[in-house]
């Protein structure tokens, strides 16, 4: 069955509804459109799902409020098994406390990496990357954050590394990543 | 507690696309092929469980509602699990609750999905946009930003055993995981990546993920598998061949990988085992189970399933790929679908697709696969975030 419709205005107008240039539509649907086909073939449509958000940190708030306005790394301590989390916990899952804030040297120890070479999207410009679970000095637990480094095959298991911010900061995670310390 | 059997198992293609075929009509064949199987009438059944993972893969939310309704199965109760690649395992074991409850007699377990639907137009292929749909199962705010992707969660984890066990497992025992369970698939008719591929080829395909590469990793696939679980007395009376679900262990670990103590073993697939163990009355698991299908989204994820379930010393689950102990010649046979590597992860289907093929063995129907001695078979199911979550299924033969 040939198309009765006009192509041309159908990528457009698809293009426009999804946000993907009109070259990438008429690339991957111009088969459908210019080959003729039975009727009951499978018709394959472009589509997205969008959502927009104004979230909150809630009572994590202050740890990105001190990563974006002042460089600062914190931890969150509970006041009870002393144990100190980074990322922060507003409780202790383990005492049930309200945790306090402490400020962190931002330096840190490498427990276990892997080297990303195929990644979403959202980051394929970026591989390969080296993205592993850092135990900050001074807290309990293990975050998981990128390892800038020029030769990704460096990384090792037991490397020191140091917080580093972003010139600009947004007030999310990756406004900071780490660095090899040179020992 | 009433004993629960399974009288009817089925399983579709296993493809990376069914362009002729949306989540819903897979989960319609698959629903006739069970009921087949079973050989029962759709009247029989009491309740519904549906595994399907991805909302982003299904391009809709609560898929599960409309599944009930494509297949009929109106207005029975039913509900959806999503306990991520342990979907499948989960759904079952939330079965298993609804019939040893007595809630049901008669139970479908369904599990669907198409994850290929999702396109990245930048690219010209689906995986990067697979991908975020997975991703954004990790913790939006301290762990997605970072780009690290499933493959990274078991990479992280290998790296860690490997700091642990001197090295092991070797880049080359993993080879042989992928060798063993892309050559099992060939004798799998429902199996996506039925291939015979040399360590060496495995060990020189590009990198995916340090330490694993292309063949170490699972594909995406399309695809759904159910099984009917029975009351004692039901199941008696329709089947001639009932499985026995003896064991169930379940546990979802710490989400966030840097909670754990420690990260070169799956804690949540330890628990599970031991629950799962401890249920079906197995003391010594590695000459008491006779067959199993277990977790090998990764290949090195497999060689820590030998460790978690108990199988070997921790550390030394390497042997048992290196000493033949899980090909399907061996003591201990693991895959013999081929796995996740091998059969394919649709992941609410997985868990489900591994049940089926365990059935098949100790029904003695598994065609060209069929061990010999099958008397009693393990499940493992992992996922979630971070794979916190572990089922572990024990299924036995009438019997045994």
């Amino acid at each position: 069955m040939a198309t009765k419709i006009d192509a041309e205005k159908w990528y457009r107008r698809n293009s426009e509804r999804i946000g993907v240039p009109v070259e990438l539509v008429k690339k991957y649907f111009r088969e459908e459109f210019e080959t003729a086909k039975p009727a009951d073939a499978p018709l394959e449509i472009p589509d997205k799902i969008e959502i927009f958000y104004k979230y909150t940190y809630g009572r994590q708030s202050r740890f990105f409020r001190e990563i974006r306005e002042n460089k600062r790394l914190y931890g969150a301590r509970c006041p009870k098994c002393g144990k100190v989390f980074c990322p922060p916990r507003a409780g202790c899952p383990h005492c049930y406390q309200d945790t306090e804030w402490i400020p962190l040297e931002g330096t840190g120890t490498l427990m276990t990496y892997t080297i990303v070479y195929f990644s979403n999207s959202a980051f394929v410009r970026k591989v390969p990357f080296v993205c592993g679970y850092i135990k900050l000095d001074g807290t309990n637990f293990l975050m998981i954050q990128n390892v800038y480094m020029e030769d990704v095959n460096k990384a090792r298991v037991g490397m020191r590394v140091k917080v580093h911010f972003q010139e600009e900061r947004d007030g999310s995670i990756t406004d900071l990543y780490f660095v090899p310390v040179d020992e | 507690m009433r004993k629960v059997a399974i009288i009817g198992a089925a399983t579709t293609p296993f493809k990376s696309r069914w362009l002729d075929k949306t989540l819903y009509e897979l989960a319609y064949d698959v629903t006739k092929a069970v009921l087949a199987d079973a050989g029962i009438v759709k009247d029989r059944v009491d309740s519904c469980v549906y595994g399907i993972y991805n909302d982003f893969f299904a391009r809709q939310y609560q898929p599960d509602c409309l599944v009930h309704d494509y297949i009929g199965m109106a207005p029975r109760p039913a509900m959806r699990v999503n306990t991520g690649g342990a979907t499948g395992g989960s759904a079952i074991r939330a079965g298993i609750a609804e019939v040893a409850s007595g809630m049901a007699d008669v139970c479908l377990v369904l599990g669907a999905e198409k994850c290929n639907d999702c396109f990245n137009y930048e690219a010209g292929t689906t995986t990067p946009e697979v991908l975020k749909a997975i991703n954004y199962t990790a913790d939006l705010t301290y762990e997605f930003p970072t780009g690290r992707t499933a493959a990274s969660v078991f990479a992280l984890a290998i790296i860690a055993h490997q700091g642990r066990y001197n090295g092991l497992p070797t880049k080359e025992q993993m080879a042989k995981v992928s060798v063993k369970n892309h050559r099992n698939a060939v004798k799998n008719p429902v199996a996506q990546s039925p291939k015979l591929l040399t360590v060496e080829e495995v060990l020189n395909a590009r990198m995916i993920s340090y330490p694993f590469g292309f063949y170490d990793n699972c594909l995406y696939t399309e695809g759904a598998a159910a099984v009917i679980l029975a009351a004692e007395d039901v199941a008696r009376k329709l089947c001639p061949k009932p499985v026995w679900v003896t064991g169930v262990g379940a546990a979802l670990d710490w989400a966030f990988l840097g909670n754990r103590p420690n990260l070169y073993e799956f804690h949540s697939s330890r628990e599970a085992a031991v629950k799962a163990y401890k249920m079906a009355g197995i003391t010594n698991p590695r000459r008491e189970i006779d067959l199993a299908e277990l977790h090998d989204a990764f290949t090195g994820t497999e060689i820590m399933a030998y460790e978690d379930c108990f199988f070997c010393e921790p550390g030394e689950g390497g042997k048992l790929i290196d000493e033949e102990v899980v090909e399907p010649w061996g003591e201990l046979p693991v895959n013999l679908s081929g796995g996740l590597i091998g059969c394919g992860h649709a992941v609410g289907a997985t868990g489900i697709m591994q049940t089926v093929e365990i059935v098949l063995h100790l029904r003695g129907e598994a065609g060209e696969r069929q061990i010999k001695e099958a008397r009693r078979g393990l499940v493992q199911s992992i996922g979630g975030i971070a794979n916190a979550w572990t089922v572990v299924l024990i299924l036995e033969r009438e019997g045994k």
